[in-house]
């Protein structure tokens, strides 16, 4: 019943089964057929935007929006550049649905294959033992139409996560189920893979979202930006400057509002699959993150947080970069948009349960020493005061601590900063140093992690402490690479 | 005497004890000479152009910026190459690299994704190659330029053959 990769003209839209049927059988399947609708929605939404746009423009120079029901004047339109639009419009429309026709997927033993392209053919086998994360996410539009897009990370770098788009939302989840019990090396009874029961950790309360996107450097820096541009407005008698200054103000608002929409309704849980996520007000994601994916992890504070005492977790996961695609948008690498003191270093335990600090040292006051304090205390080799020539304020905070299994960097007076680098994460490592700091004998200490918010840097630690670290470090990280856990989590390696 | 103390502590953190540096190709120096020098002459011949139209006094004697930059950048150029240095140890490679701004890097044999091996049509005249190592992340730049095409053979394929194995997973 398997059909040939070769042959898109063989086959029929029958391929899709029924509701109820499961895709992991080995098969090649299409995409839900409403597929092409909810991509050409979007095109659709890009032309408005032009019309729009361009109508705009005409209501600017005092010529009104054309009267498009009078036949002369929507025949002029045609003529002038709407012929255009409207051909631009049904190409894209065909080129979506063609391209859903020659899309399609399977999941075979041990990896997921996606064949897709129309004139340039792109066969994708992704190794499901890779998994990094996998998740489920609904843009608001496929929500409404009861879809779901699932995606499979594989740190292949850049553009090497697989996409199903879009698939029943019922059919997404168990075959999200089943992919993670593949990778984990569980093997399952029945044709269904269970979901992994979930226990719910910590949720972000709307209130503190807004609170914290008010207290945050865009919010502050707009309403400034507001009140001063229409001042000068004022102050000049001419609308001049706001209108100048009105694409940044949309520009910031926006990129609020993609916080907001983000960090709306944030969940954590953990579950056996890992660490799973939940949040987004129009586009839900599920993220799942499975155990020792995470390759870095930033614990940190804006200036304007402290009086609250409000932390965000963001992480390094590879393959995950961070804003670059659709798929990888900002909050991908967010663990915590915005919590307590005590909810950020208890999901820093949940993605590091074991910190590698043994009794008679206490793992919390360790972690909470790298957020709040300076100096010496708990074991952190801190940067010399003759650093301060070149970090002026900064100098006091940073340190650097060793565990037995983690690196943790410790930086930043006025916004504050913790990186936590399990030694077995460690990529390659490097000192380096500029004529400055080699008048000063002192060094940067830096650990690469795999592309994402977290770029954990000691800079200006004494010279001969970035030297020991260098040496040690690569001998621990050996270390703990010989000794971690298996690939695939729930198999005992 | 005063100048002796860092110096020597500097020397601890890009020259761990116990290292057995490997330089590379001063074909790597004959490269950079050639593009040095071509860019000075096209530079000079712009100039003497300029000065010969114009007349200008001032150009002729911007023509001895290129001269005293011919023989800045020469000598440069040779302490810069040799300031390029890799060892190869049981577990890691090592790589140090820069005059005025120093970097050393230490890269897992376990971490590589993969290596390059890259050389231009003037590299290739003075048969030098660049090797590149590339692990999971983006920030390693782990690269030995200045290679003859028969150690970056080998390196290339001891490097593999460490990489294999060593592998780890990320």
């Amino acid at each position: 019943m398997t059909e040939p990769v070769s042959g898109p003209a063989s086959d029929h839209i029958g391929t899709v089964r029924a509701e109820h049927s499961r895709l992991a059988d080995g098969e090649w399947h299409r995409m839900h057929p409403l597929t092409p609708v909810v991509r050409s929605w979007r095109v659709l939404i890009v032309v408005l935007v032009f019309i729009f746009q361009g109508w705009g423009d005409n209501l600017a120079r005092g010529e009104g929006v054309p009267e498009l029901h009078r036949p002369d004047v929507a025949g002029r339109v045609l003529a002038g550049g709407g012929a255009i639009v409207l051909l631009v419009l049904l190409i894209g429309v065909g080129f979506i649905v063609a391209s859903w026709r020659t899309t399609r997927f399977r999941v075979a033993d041990e990896a997921l294959e996606l064949h897709t392209g129309i004139l340039f053919r792109q066969h994708r086998r992704a190794r499901l033992d890779r998994v990094q994360t996998v998740d489920v996410v609904q843009p608001f539009i496929a929500r409404l139409a009861g879809l779901a897009r699932l995606t499979l990370e594989v740190a292949g770098g850049s553009g090497s996560s697989v996409s199903l788009s879009y698939l029943r939302e019922e059919q997404a989840l168990a075959l999200r189920n089943h992919l993670l019990a593949e990778a984990a090396g569980v093997h399952y009874e029945g044709t269904e893979a269970p979901e992994a029961p979930e226990h719910q950790a910590l949720e972000v309360s709307v209130g503190r979202l807004i609170g914290s996107l008010i207290l945050s450097g865009p919010a502050i820096a707009l309403v400034v930006g507001v009140f001063g541009f229409v001042a000068v407005a004022v102050i000049v008698g001419d609308v001049g400057p706001i209108v100048g200054v009105f694409p940044t103000v949309v520009g910031v608002a926006g990129m609020l509002w993609g916080r907001f929409n983000g960090g709306f309704g944030f969940r954590v849980a953990t579950s056996p699959d890992g660490l799973r996520l939940r949040h987004g007000l129009l586009e839900q994601r599920t993220q799942t993150v499975p155990p020792g994916r995470v390759q870095a992890v930033r614990i940190s504070q804006g200036l304007l947080w402290r009086q609250a005492d409000w932390w965000q977790v963001r992480v390094n996961i590879a393959g995950y970069s961070g804003g670059r695609d659709e798929s990888n948008s900002e909050s991908g690498n967010t663990l915590l948009p915005v919590g307590s003191r005590y909810e950020a270093i208890s999901v820093l335990a949940l993605v590091l349960p074991d910190l590698g600090v043994r009794e008679p040292e206490n793992p919390w006051n360790v972690i909470d020493a790298g957020l709040m304090a300076s100096g010496p205390d708990n074991g952190y080799l801190v940067a010399p005061r003759r650093s301060r020539w070149v970090d002026p304020i900064g100098w006091r905070r940073s340190g650097v601590r060793v565990t037995e299994q983690a690196l943790l960097i410790r930086r930043g007076v006025l916004g504050r900063s913790l990186d936590v680098v399990p030694h077995a994460r460690t990529q390659s490592l490097g000192v380096t140093q500029g004529p400055l700091q080699r008048r000063l004998d002192i060094a940067s200490f830096a650990l690469h992690s795999t592309a994402g918010p977290v770029n954990p840097v000691a800079a200006h630690l004494d010279a001969a402490t970035a030297a020991r670290l260098l040496a040690e470090q690569s001998v621990r990280a050996e270390g703990a690479r010989n000794t971690s856990g298996p690939e695939r989590w729930m198999t005992e390696d | 005497m005063m100048a002796e103390q860092p110096h020597e502590a500097e020397d601890d953190v890009f020259d761990p004890a116990g290292i057995a540096w490997t330089s590379v190709s001063p074909g790597l120096a004959a490269v950079r000479r050639t593009i040095l020098i071509v860019q000075l002459t096209v530079v000079t011949i712009a100039l003497l152009v300029a000065a010969v139209l114009t007349g200008w006094i001032w150009l002729w004697v911007a023509l001895l910026v290129p001269l005293v930059g011919a023989g800045f950048g020469w000598a440069t150029i040779g302490r810069q190459v040799a300031a390029w240095g890799y060892a190869e140890r049981a577990d890691d490679l090592l790589i140090k690299r820069g005059l005025m701004f120093r970097e050393l890097v230490v890269v897992p044999y376990g971490r590589m994704q993969f290596v390059d091996v890259q050389a231009g049509p003037l590299e290739r005249a003075f048969d030098v190659a660049q090797v590149q190592l590339h692990t999971a992340s983006a920030g390693t730049d782990a690269r030995i330029p200045g290679l003859n095409a028969v150690e970056a053979a080998r390196l290339r394929d001891r490097l593999a053959s460490r990489g294999q194995a060593k592998l780890a997973g990320l």
